[in-house]
């Protein structure tokens, strides 16, 4: 019996050695390329074109590669666009979605299920399908090329997955806190403003930082929304062709700083963005 | 949960509901009648040259036209810079007649010489010009300034006359055709019609009314990157999707397992999930160009002796390889994120039943597992599959667009370098069916296995 016993810890001893082994060698599937494209972006042009490559710390670390890259034409003016288009989606997505949010979570109504199937499908449907006609809709309007069409764009693409991420978040929150409240002498607004706020603000947070990091990531869109007034992954496109590789692998490490940063302090909002929401 | 007055869930979602409206449902319309419908394919015809009169027949563009008569019309200041519309100039003219009357009224620009501008050019004074080879030597005043209006006088040729104001005319004429083996007549502006040298002659250059159209599918289907980019599209999703689910649903066990180190792995697990489309081209060309970490690392060891070029015109196969790994590294997270989410509704209690009873990881996964999982994986494979149908940067970064290219990709350059708005809306168009069909047939495979079982 001793040794059965300890034949099935063995056992699971492992197992469990064989799924950490599994867990690493998929860590370094994802990390290797971001490592490539890093060193790549932090050392000398003259490296970058050097052969065979090493990788750090093997080959010098240099902040040329990536100021050659910022202070390439069109570069600043698309950054300052990516951020103001991925701002105004941001605002624009968060205070649209919200009260959706906290409807869809507190309320049982008549069409709620068509509600929610449709945002789940406009969620799915492709940026192709929306970017062409409005185009030509901005052009007849007037506001074509424009940072302000373009955010108008990326809140219908970032509305359906902040509408779910803010529901969810708002469902986390038993409803009892807020009857609670109302038993204490607080009207229904004050409730909600003193008890629901405070806890769901984490939550709507990590969605406006997603919102931001779809907007900031759009390329399809932007390619065809504008010219002169490109964002960042635009500009970077449009010059794909014609540039040399440090400037392109700056370029692709620059983009990807917003997603290491901002997925750490929302990883654990992510299971809300295309499950069910539970109630 | 509480009942509410029943209008305020209402009136939460309509901000979403408007915004949605005008922004997704209206725009996708939109793209399905850029594909079908020609919005300047025929001229309309009318009884009177006026917008007001009624039509009475049409011309298609590109119709010869004969030209029998014109008349001005009036048109907006904004609209004058069309192509092809030509205008006529009316001077409204105050005058002392031959019998010492006053006379004023409207009278073309080409009956008056200006002899007098102000200081920014404006007429102001002016003489009647001679009629030459007229059997009436004097020029007609009119209350309005249409020729087909009421005459309020006449004045002598060389009558000097002040210039009070002006106004600009559209020339509409009257057109002869043939449509249909048919001859049709009518008004239309001169903006829409062309006309040759001896001004007698013309063609319809463009119409104002539309009407289906095949044009623009058959001039998709026609181009020549179509097929390409279409097999290419269906290939990559054939070779992505399975592997992408195979990996998916190790990482979302590898998640669940809670390991020590669990939310370091989901951080990793899941980086992906932000980074942009172009960022992920972007590095793994750094990867696969000849000068890059694929074949350094191959020299390096002494498995190769020179660089491998993979990207190139010779080597599509490469660039599929390419483009399929890049896809899995970059859209695994996604399908991960859901699997993982369907894992957590999963009671506890059923995997440790089935534990309990001797099953081996095998079994768990294909008989508790993967059948509970079923409607993430559905949701999963149908948005993984409208997302692949829309794959756009990663191919332009691996080949630059034109070795491998794939549907997004030329919606991008129909539109973009070859600006022909209405066949990128039908790749476009072809691009939501493909995706509306996927999601069906997924949704009708699930439905009938249930129905099976049930």
């Amino acid at each position: 019996m001793l040794r059965v016993r300890q034949r099935a810890l063995m056992r699971q001893r492992i197992n469990r050695g064989l799924v950490y082994l599994l867990a690493i060698l998929i860590c370094l599937w994802v990390l290797a390329p971001i490592w490539f494209i890093a060193s790549m972006a932090l050392t000398t042009p003259e490296t970058v074109r050097t052969f065979p490559k090493g990788v750090l710390p093997f080959i010098p670390f240099s902040f040329d590669t990536m100021e050659f890259f910022l202070t390439s034409q069109g570069i600043i003016p698309g950054l300052i666009n990516s951020i103001v288009v991925a701002l105004i989606t941001l605002v624009l997505s968060t205070v649209i979605a919200a009260p959706a949010g906290y409807a869809i979570s507190r309320y049982i109504f008549p069409g709620r299920d068509f509600y929610r199937l449709s945002i789940l499908a406009v969620r799915a449907f492709p940026v192709v399908i929306l970017a062409i006609p409005l185009a030509v809709v901005f052009i007849n309007v007037g506001i074509y090329d424009s940072v302000y069409s373009l955010a108008l764009m990326h809140t219908a693409l970032t509305l359906p997955t902040t509408v779910l991420v803010i529901g969810s978040v708002f469902a986390s929150i038993p409803y009892e806190l807020e009857e609670a409240a109302q038993v204490y002498g607080c009207t229904p607004l004050q409730a909600f403003r003193t008890v629901v706020l405070p806890l769901v603000a984490p939550g709507i947070a990590a969605s406006a930082i997603f919102t931001f990091v779809m907007s900031w990531n759009e390329v399809f869109a932007a390619s065809i929304l504008t010219v002169r007034n490109r964002t960042l992954p635009a500009q970077v496109l449009a010059t794909l062709n014609q540039s040399s590789e440090p400037y392109q692998f700056a370029g692709g490490f620059f983009m990807m700083i917003p997603a290491l940063i901002f997925i750490f302090f929302i990883r654990r909002y992510l299971f809300n963005m295309w499950g069910q929401i539970s109630k | 949960m509480k009942k509410r007055p029943n209008l305020t869930p209402y009136w939460l979602i309509l901000p979403s509901v408007i915004y949605l409206a005008l922004f997704f449902a209206w725009p996708m319309v939109q793209a399905l009648r850029l594909a079908v419908w020609d919005s300047d394919a025929r001229l309309q015809l009318r009884a009177e040259a006026s917008l007001d009169s009624g039509v009475t027949d049409w011309l298609p563009r590109g119709a010869p036209v004969e030209i029998l008569e014109r008349q001005g019309n009036v048109v907006s200041p904004e609209e004058l810079g069309q192509a092809n519309l030509r205008t006529e100039v009316w001077f409204y003219v105050r005058a002392e007649g031959a019998n010492g009357q006053e006379v004023e009224g409207w009278v073309p620009e080409t009956r008056v010489r200006v002899r007098e501008t102000d200081a920014d050019g404006t007429p102001i004074r002016g003489t009647i010009r001679p009629r030459i080879g007229g059997s009436d030597p004097l020029t007609a005043v009119y209350a309005e300034p249409s020729s087909v209006g009421e005459v309020v006088a006449r004045i002598e040729s060389n009558t000097a006359v002040a210039i009070e104001r002006q106004t600009i005319l559209e020339l509409w004429y009257r057109v002869r055709g043939e449509r249909d083996g048919a001859t049709v007549e009518g008004w239309a502006p001169s903006r829409y019609v062309q006309v040759f040298g001896d001004d007698v002659r013309g063609r319809i250059d463009r119409g104002d009314a539309g009407e289906l159209t095949l044009r623009y599918l058959r001039s998709m289907v026609n181009d020549r990157f179509f097929w390409p980019a279409f097999w290419t599209t269906l290939l990559l999703m054939a070779i992505i999707i399975p592997v992408q689910f195979i990996l998916a649903i190790i990482m979302a066990l590898i998640i669940q397992q809670q390991l020590r180190g669990n939310t370091f792995f989901l951080y990793v697990f899941a980086i992906a999930l932000g980074v942009s489309e172009l960022a992920v081209g972007i590095v793994w060309y750094a990867i696969f160009t000849q000068n890059g970490y694929l074949n350094s690392i191959l020299v390096s060891l002494g498995w190769l002796s020179a660089p491998i070029p993979y990207l190139t015109a010779n080597t599509r196969h490469w660039i599929i390889i390419a483009i399929w790994l890049a896809e899995i590294w970059r859209a695994t997270a996604i399908v991960m994120v859901i699997v993982v989410a369907g894992l957590q509704a999963i009671s506890q209690e059923i995997l440790e039943a089935a534990d309990l009873f001797g099953a081996n990881l095998w079994n768990r996964l294909r008989y508790v597992i993967l059948p509970m999982l079923k409607p993430s994986l559905q949701v999963a494979l149908i948005l993984r599959t409208i997302l692949a149908l829309q794959v756009f940067a990663v191919v332009i970064a691996l080949s630059g667009g034109d070795v491998v290219t794939v549907l997004a990709n030329e919606a991008y350059r129909q539109y973009y370098t070859l600006r022909n708005v209405n066949v990128a809306a039908a790749y476009a168009a072809l691009i939501l069916l493909l995706s509306m069909f996927s999601a069906v047939v997924y949704l009708r495979m699930v439905r009938s296995q249930e129905e099976v079982q049930g």
